[in-house]
């Protein structure tokens, strides 16, 4: 085997895409982490809804696929508010243990409802995206939608957090939790647009990822531990940091699985992420403190 | 589910309203039954089969029972986990007392649950899951297992090749190349064992052998390894959601084949398989005991066409017109078995239903081939025997899809239609 061939290439490529995904999920997450300081374990789950709305819309209503994506987006980002204004918002002062245990909770509880209401059927939108041909290289628009997505979003999201009043307060209270309220800021408005935001970028993931993978109940298990892990890889809070590993992870995942078998690529993603927490357990990119 | 849980509720509460009016006029018998109600193998064919199952018990109280015992199932959810799997096991038989268990959709569940139940000496009737490892070389005593094992999917997919190979491909099977993929749980990783160990031996080239994780979101790198090596035909053992990502991902990723073969699970789900990839998944194969509506009444037992129709009027009476997938079958066959034949010796001839008796009973089963309705007989291994507790005269056919339905293809004898392969030109795997 050429150690520099086409299929390797295929594989680098298809990992970067790979990574925009992961990356997307991983923004969302990340931003809450920074502003709130609370982990959403339960991220992945609300992904499901979006990609559930998304079904129900197209699929079952007949609404075009763009009107679908566009009533899941803000549909998500409601989640998100009602998460933290009926979860989150009670627990902000307790120990970030409990804090996990309760959004852990939330997890279970929407796989549970999930599967009472949509049932154990997995569906998908029968939606089948070309790929683009480079020669014997193949990539699915479906990922390049999604990576192009991420990239958008992450600048989108840093543009926001850096030129706009609210995105300034948003830093400012991510920042220094104590000090704004007595300059007079509103910390609790703060941290619903902040999960508003963050919904809304789950939303956006599910957009993305009903075209590529069936929803059912327990998808969120496919996405949730891996998101997790590389924002944590990435330094909890660090929009940048996330979005860098989440490229790592995913080089791991598709060249390992290259050279290898498809299981070692995961299972040297997590070495790394195991070495990374003995090297820098603050993270690739340490938040500043 | 919403419409399972309610009927499981209803059957659970009119059970009960009956047994306190009639409990004492009413022998019963309860008995634990796990499938998978939630999580991902839910949809791949555990609940199918659970409601295969109580099609058999319902019919059997209809009928009066067994030996004038009630059979009242005590439902319990593995909710796809191993360790609720084993949970449940563990609180049927100690808090809900009950008489024996049965079901057990998944290999992973299956393999620890068998080496527990039987460390207990309780009895443990295994319908569904295919796992050889659950009793080979375990010499277990209360487990018994009617369905076919892994070993026998991995060996009935390269016979098969080896017998089309030279007719229908134009090769002969040495020079036939074929890649081996799988889930990694004990049921991918034992019918890719069986698949090498089979294929090898017609000197087939397998140019790939690789498992996965079931819940890996990623497949890529693994499409891209098979199109650098360029096999002829694709073995495929996986659950769902992996088998739709796959498919996806090979088509996205211009992948190309002559033939696809499944085994089972995910890929016993036609309908929701058509649903997804449509005109796609024609010409699939699909290595499984047989869906017994597939199977020509005439070649089976008097009376057991009647059953079928029957079992087949049921199933759809509660889930809708369209396929009834082999797990229906094999839930309800293996169910029937037990206590039509294994149940009614052991009380009348081993004097009840505890672990012993029941034991005894099976060792005694000797259905001859065309005794059920998915076309095998029945006889376990005895102790002592490599598979002891196997059924040694269960087999597997390879049926192909085509618009939308099954048809036996394999073997010659049985068959009700000609396999198609290589797939057409204009197929959306087709090697152009």
């Amino acid at each position: 085997m050429a150690i520099f061939d086409v299929f390797l290439l295929e594989a680098v490529l298809n990992g970067l895409l790979f990574g925009g995904v992961l990356a997307l999920l991983a923004l969302g997450l990340n931003l809450i982490f920074g502003v709130i300081d609370v982990v959403w374990i339960c991220y992945a789950e609300l992904v499901m809804i979006g990609m559930y709305t998304v079904y129900y819309a197209h699929v079952v209503f007949g609404l075009p696929l763009l009107l679908a994506f566009a009533l899941a987006i803000p549909f998500v980002a409601l989640c998100g508010v009602l998460l933290h204004w009926l979860v989150i918002r009670p627990i902000l002062g307790s120990e970030p243990i409990n804090q996990l245990l309760v959004t852990g909770g939330v997890l279970i509880f929407l796989q549970a409802f999930a599967t009472l209401l949509f049932g154990i059927d997995f569906r998908n939108l029968g939606v089948s995206l070309p790929s683009l041909a480079l020669g014997d290289i193949y990539l699915p628009w479906s990922r390049i939608l999604a990576a192009a997505t991420a990239l958008g979003a992450m600048l989108g999201v840093w543009a926001f957090l850096r030129f706009t009043f609210l995105g300034t307060a948003i830093r400012a209270i991510s920042q220094d939790r104590g000090v704004m309220p007595l300059l007079g800021a509103d910390p609790s408005r703060i941290y619903l647009l902040t999960s508003a935001i963050g919904g809304g970028l789950a939303g956006l993931g599910a957009c993305l990822l009903v075209l590529q993978y069936d929803v059912h109940p327990a998808i969120g298990l496919s996405f949730g531990p891996i998101t997790f892990m590389i924002c944590v890889m990435g330094g909890l809070g660090n929009l940048l940091g996330g979005f860098v590993a989440a490229f790592i992870f995913a080089q791991f995942v598709s060249l390992g699985g290259y050279f290898f078998h498809i299981e070692w690529g995961y299972v040297m993603a997590f070495v790394f992420f195991v070495a990374m927490m003995f090297l820098r357990p603050q993270g690739l990119f340490a938040r500043r403190s | 589910m919403r419409r399972l849980l309610g009927v499981a509720v209803a059957a659970v509460l009119a059970a009960a309203a009956v047994g306190s009016v009639a409990s004492a006029q009413e022998k019963t018998i309860r008995v634990g039954i796990i499938f998978d109600f939630t999580g991902p193998f839910a949809a791949g064919g555990s609940e199918a089969a659970a409601v295969g199952t109580r099609i058999a018990i319902d019919m059997i109280n209809e009928r009066g029972g067994v030996e004038g015992y009630r059979i009242e199932p005590v439902w319990a959810d593995a909710q796809s986990k191993a360790e609720v799997a084993i949970a449940e096991a563990e609180r049927l038989l100690t808090q809900e007392k009950v008489a024996f268990l049965m079901g057990v959709y998944s290999s992973a569940h299956c393999v620890p649950m068998a080496q527990k139940v039987d460390s207990m000496k309780k009895f443990l009737w295994a319908t569904v899951c295919v796992s050889s490892a659950v009793l080979k070389g375990k010499n277990l005593q209360y487990v018994f297992r009617p369905q076919v094992h892994s070993d026998q999917y991995g060996w009935a997919s390269c016979t098969f090749l080896n017998d089309v190979a030279k007719e229908k491909l134009g090769v002969v099977p040495a020079d036939l190349r074929v890649a081996i993929i799988h889930e990694d749980g004990p049921y991918g990783a034992g019918i890719a064992a069986g698949n090498e160990q089979t294929c090898k031996s017609y000197g087939m080239q397998v140019v790939l052998k690789e498992g996965y994780a079931a819940t890996a979101p990623d497949l890529s790198s693994l499409v891209t390894k098979l199109r650098r090596a360029r096999p002829d035909v694709i073995l495929h053992t996986g659950y769902n959601p992996d088998i739709t990502l796959f498919l996806r991902q090979a088509k996205e990723q211009g992948l190309r084949f002559k033939a696809l073969i499944g085994h089972g699970a995910g890929y016993a789900q036609i309908d929701r398989l058509y649903a997804t990839f449509g005109a796609d998944v024609d010409y699939v194969f699909n290595v499984d005991p047989v869906a017994s509506q597939l199977l020509d009444p005439k070649s089976l037992a008097p009376g057991l066409g009647d059953l079928i129709a029957e079992l087949m009027r049921r199933y759809q009476a509660e889930k809708g017109p369209g396929d009834v997938p082999p797990h229906a079958s094999m839930g309800f066959n293996h169910t029937w078995i037990l206590l039509t034949d294994v149940l009614p010796r052991a009380i009348t001839k081993y004097g009840g239903f505890d672990p012993e008796a029941l034991r005894q009973a099976a060792l005694e089963t000797d259905i001859p081939d065309g005794g059920t309705i998915q076309g095998y007989g029945v006889r376990f291994a005895p102790p002592g025997h490599e598979m002891a507790g196997q059924n040694l005269r269960s087999w597997p056919v390879v049926m192909q899809f085509v618009s939308g339905k099954a048809r036996v293809v394999w073997p010659s004898a049985i068959r009700t239609a000609d396999p198609v392969l290589p797939l057409p030109p204009g197929h959306a795997y087709a090697v152009q």
